[in-house]
């Protein structure tokens, strides 16, 4: 049972460092705030409590004396000042460690001890814990003796219950019990709360007052304890075991609930159910293969024209959509959950650097599938990084330029139909085209000749081995890592464009997919061969006009409503054998700005699509995003929308590069 | 039938420790998650005992205590208050608040079955 | 898997099939399962090595040729034809790829004794796909190092621009 509790406290911990990360950069903008300073206080007190009840011991230690620090600033004795909060910062990332029981060898965790008690004044932050003095046991007598006792105040209505009482005192021996009225009211003025009875009885000898207390321990009682044999002055008397007067308990007033921060908790009024995120993944792939034997039985269904079969086959086709929505919500998580780290890494770097910035979240509540999110992290922190690294000029250079002093970087979060756009913007010096260009031409990236537009000499810096830092820095590494994020998008079916304008600043958008499980597909069909296109990418379908049914040159446009589309053949493009059919569709995808046709023999229909990733065998066909089973079994791949996109545009670019040459 | 425990604590873990430890021993075990969850069970089902943690969001252990005690169906009911080596003026402001008795943290799970023991026999 | 490590047990549980002309032994502890051929979705521009994907109860496998691999003729294919489901290493990671044999024959336990390193001279076969090489009844029977074959594929360069 301890192991279970291990990990249920490890997850709390990871929330509680969470909170407190997010209490404490907040505390530094807003250092008064007392609800701030109560949910920090609490989250460590909590760390601490919990972290005493499951034997992280260390961890509780190290703890208390923040505790302490934050209790002081709660009752006003002490301001939340930055020094404070930087160590209490550097404090909490040590949590974890304690947590994973890590050694500490640098001594990284006395230092910042220390440092707190230089803070403090030199004065030892936590008074000692408090050193109980047991009391020796005083044993009365040494005979028997006589016990007398009766429950005062409001003991009754506090929910003391004389018989368990009783029964303890039978345990330490008691004989001969026998109530005493003696103080019993006439019934018309019998308070029912109040406990009038007293009780008698023998006790054995050798019972001690110590043990009496033990028993009477939560109890508000009167008693006394007296050799048993001459009936003369008590020799031990407690009036009321438990230290207070006659007890307000039942009539004190309710004092207003709002004492404590109303710091919003997800799990208020325990609505909320935890649930490991293994248990989550597996109800997902049940409900994949529902959906896929959902597929199966409409198929079946259809094929028989048994009107009771297809009826209950809808049936299941409803249940199974709401079933699949409903699990794909669970997995939703909102973005908040990353933002904390980020908060910190800003403050960090910006610290580090000298640069100040300010860092603004807009649409922290936005929610993505929980794979998404997680995957999201690093490529975030990568472009974050960069952006303070590089994008960010220095105070003096900013003012030299007649910006404000202080950077703005913006993270945003929309969805946008079935695809979340997360942007990160700042208002930095922008990136240099010329120089990004000039260092691909000379890591031989591109031809010197190469034509290329802006978005696509920025998509430069992702690929390997790119870096447009001058001058390589601990921070944002040796180019190391862009690479690293574009990969990291592609494998969440998404994209990223970076737009920049020279002293104004750059924007990288990252297009994500709401969900990696379940997707509504378009199905088509080329050549035999059946294939999935996300719906969320599609815009629309036309049909091939009859004088384009045959491939001319490299390049081929469709005017859609007075615009050039250019447009792939997948037949080609997938080395088909065979001529296709008189009447051909083009699919219109679109991914970022840029839209291409894609030229399909048949559309067959749209379906729900159970992703199924490809295996590493796979893993250089760049076209195909995954997989997904039909209704009759066999295997369907998925297309790469923002792949055949990119291919298609620079055929397209080329070909319009032809087009102008004829011209 | 068994007896019924409500264990009122924002710490997920010491929760579920509370609740698998009395559960193993034979009770009927209810959470909450502070003080203002705890007061809604409290007063929607009789409880033979109730375990509170003081330090809450939303309400803590001492508001709640005095807001039950303020209801008929919250009088009577014994209260445990969770309290740590540190809040040794807490025990006289819980007595005053309505509690029956308290548990110094940490605890160990045999001294919280001797002290459930203790209030509900 | 090197032959020392083959060799570490005095005998090897293998399943024999035929590629081509070619008899070929897999140690049971791969197998999962054999199965009669299943459809086979095509993989435009994956190569002939692993061409396409298969579903094996519900999950997509690679579906991929040993025999391309080891450069054995292909002779076409009959109705003794079966896919093997394999549970294999690929580049690091547990990974369950099926294979195709001409024919599956039977599962027999070989002395580990038994079992020769791919003579240096014979050109027939890319010595670093093959663990090693065993006399059957009928002529060599060879051992693929399924993990080294595997890791090779997933780590080949980009093919095609696909």
């Amino acid at each position: 049972m301890m192991d279970d509790m291990g990990a249920i406290f490890r997850e709390e911990v990871r929330d509680l460092l969470e909170s407190l990360e997010r209490g404490l950069l907040d505390l530094k903008a807003r250092p008064g705030d007392m609800g701030l300073i109560n949910q920090v206080f609490r989250d460590l007190h909590t760390v601490k409590g919990s972290g005493a009840m499951f034997g992280f011991t260390e961890l509780a230690a190290f703890i208390h004396e923040f505790e302490t620090v934050f209790d002081r600033i709660r009752s006003g004795d002490l301001a939340a000042g930055p020094d404070i909060l930087r160590l209490a910062l550097a404090a909490k990332d040590e949590i974890p460690g304690l947590v994973e029981g890590l050694p500490d060898p640098e001594g990284q965790r006395a230092a910042i001890l220390q440092g707190l008690r230089a803070i403090m004044g030199g004065e030892a932050v936590a008074e000692g814990q408090g050193a109980g003095a047991d009391e020796a046991p005083v044993a009365v007598g040494e005979g028997p003796s006589r016990l007398w006792f009766r429950l005062t105040g409001a003991a009754l209505a506090m929910g003391a219950r004389p018989e368990i009482v009783l029964d303890e005192l039978r345990g330490l021996g008691a004989t001969q019990v026998v109530a005493d009225l003696s103080d019993l009211p006439p019934l018309d003025r019998l308070d029912v709360e109040a406990c009038a009875v007293g009780w008698a009885m023998e006790m054995p000898a050798g019972v001690t007052t110590a043990q009496l207390e033990e028993v009477f321990l939560f109890v508000d009682a009167e008693w006394r304890l007296e050799p048993a044999v001459q009936a003369a002055a008590p020799v031990a008397v407690s009036a009321v075991a438990a230290a207070t007067g006659p007890a307000t308990g039942a009539a004190a007033p309710a004092a207003p609930a709002g004492a404590a921060a109303p710091a919003a908790r997800a799990d208020q009024n325990g609505t909320t159910l935890r649930v490991p995120a293994e248990r989550l993944d597996a109800l997902m792939d049940s409900v994949g293969e529902l959906v896929i034997v959902e597929a199966r039985l409409t198929e079946l269904a259809r094929q028989s024209r048994d009107p009771a079969l297809m009826a209950t086959a809808e049936q299941i086709t409803r249940l199974a959509g709401g079933l699949r929505d409903a699990t794909m919500t669970m997995r939703m998580v909102p973005m908040r959950s990353l933002v904390g780290r980020f908060r910190r890494l800003v403050m960090d770097l910006s610290d580090k650097l000298g640069k100040p910035v300010n860092f603004s979240v807009i649409g922290e509540e936005t929610e993505l599938d929980k794979t998404v999110i997680e995957k999201l992290a690093d490529p975030l922190v990568h472009i974050l990084r960069n952006s303070i690294d590089h994008g960010m000029e220095t105070p003096e250079e900013r003012a030299a330029t007649e910006k404000p002093r202080e950077g703005l970087i913006e993270l945003s979060a929309v969805h946008a139909g079935a695809e979340v756009l997360i942007r990160l913007s700042d208002d930095g010096r922008g990136i240099d085209a010329a120089k990004v260009r000039a260092k691909a031409v000379a890591k031989g990236l591109i031809a010197a000749d190469a034509v290329l537009s802006d978005a696509q000499t920025f998509a430069l810096i992702f690929e390997p081995g790119f870096s447009t830092s001058e001058q390589v820095t601990e921070l944002s590494g040796r180019g190391v890592g862009m690479d690293v994020v574009r990969r990291t998008i592609d494998s969440l079916r998404g994209s990223i464009e970076i737009d920049s304008k020279p002293g104004r600043g750059t924007t990288v958008t990252l297009r994500l997919p709401l969900t990696l499980a379940i997707i509504e597909g378009l199905l088509i069909e080329v050549a035999g061969e059946r294939y999935t296109l996300p719906m969320a990418s599609v815009q629309e379908i036309v049909e091939l006009p009859p004088e384009k049914a045959v491939a001319e040159g490299a390049a081929e446009f469709l005017d859609i409503r007075g615009r050039f589309v250019p447009f792939l053949r997948l037949r080609r493009l997938f080395d088909c054998a065979g001529e296709p059919g008189a009447a051909q569709n083009v699919v219109i995808v679109q991914s970022g700005e840029v839209r291409v046709g894609i030229v399909v023999d048949r559309i067959v229909g749209t379906n729900q699509t159970v992703i199924k990733q490809m295996s590493k065998l796979h893993a250089d066909v760049r076209a195909v995003s995954g997989a997904t089973i039909l209704g009759d079994g066999s295997v369907a791949l998925i297309l790469d929308v923002a792949h055949l996109v990119g291919m298609g545009r620079a055929s397209g670019e080329a070909g319009a590069q032809m087009r102008e040459m004829a011209a | 039938m068994s007896k019924s425990v409500l264990t009122v604590d924002d710490s997920p873990s010491i929760r579920r420790m509370i609740a698998m430890t009395l559960q193993e021993a034979g009770y009927a075990v209810t959470e909450a998650v502070d003080g203002q969850d705890g007061l809604t069970k409290a007063l929607a089902q009789p409880f033979d005992a109730i375990i509170t943690d003081q330090n809450m969001p939303n309400m803590d252990g001492l508001s709640f205590i005095r807001a039950l005690r303020q209801h008929p169906q919250g009088k009577g009911v014994p209260v445990v208050v969770l309290s740590t080596e540190s809040e040794e003026g807490l025990k006289q402001q819980a007595r005053e608040a309505g509690a029956l008795g308290w548990m110094v943290k940490p605890f160990t799970q045999d001294k919280l079955l001797a002290v459930i023991k203790k209030v509900v026999g | 898997m090197s032959m020392s490590k083959l060799k570490s047990e005095q005998t090897l549980t293998v399943v024999t099939l035929t590629l081509g002309r070619q008899t070929l032994a897999i140690p049971t502890r791969f197998l999962r399962e054999i199965l009669d051929p299943l459809p086979v979705t095509r993989v435009p521009g994956a190569g002939s090595q692993v061409p396409g994907v298969v579903n094996v109860r519900g999950s997509v496998v690679p579906l991929a040729d040993l025999g391309q691999a080891l450069a054995i003729p292909d002779v076409g294919q009959d109705d003794r034809r079966r896919f093997l489901v394999l549970d294999v290493e690929v580049a690091g990671e547990a990974a369950t790829v099926a294979v195709a044999a001409d024919a599956v024959h039977e599962v027999t336990t070989i002395d580990t004794q038994t079992i020769e390193p791919v003579p240096a001279a014979a050109i027939a076969w890319p010595p670093e796909f093959l663990s090693g090489l065993y006399r059957g009844t009928e002529g060599f029977v060879l051992l693929p190092d399924l993990g080294q074959i595997f890791s090779n594929l997933a780590n080949r360069p980009q093919a095609v621009p696909l």
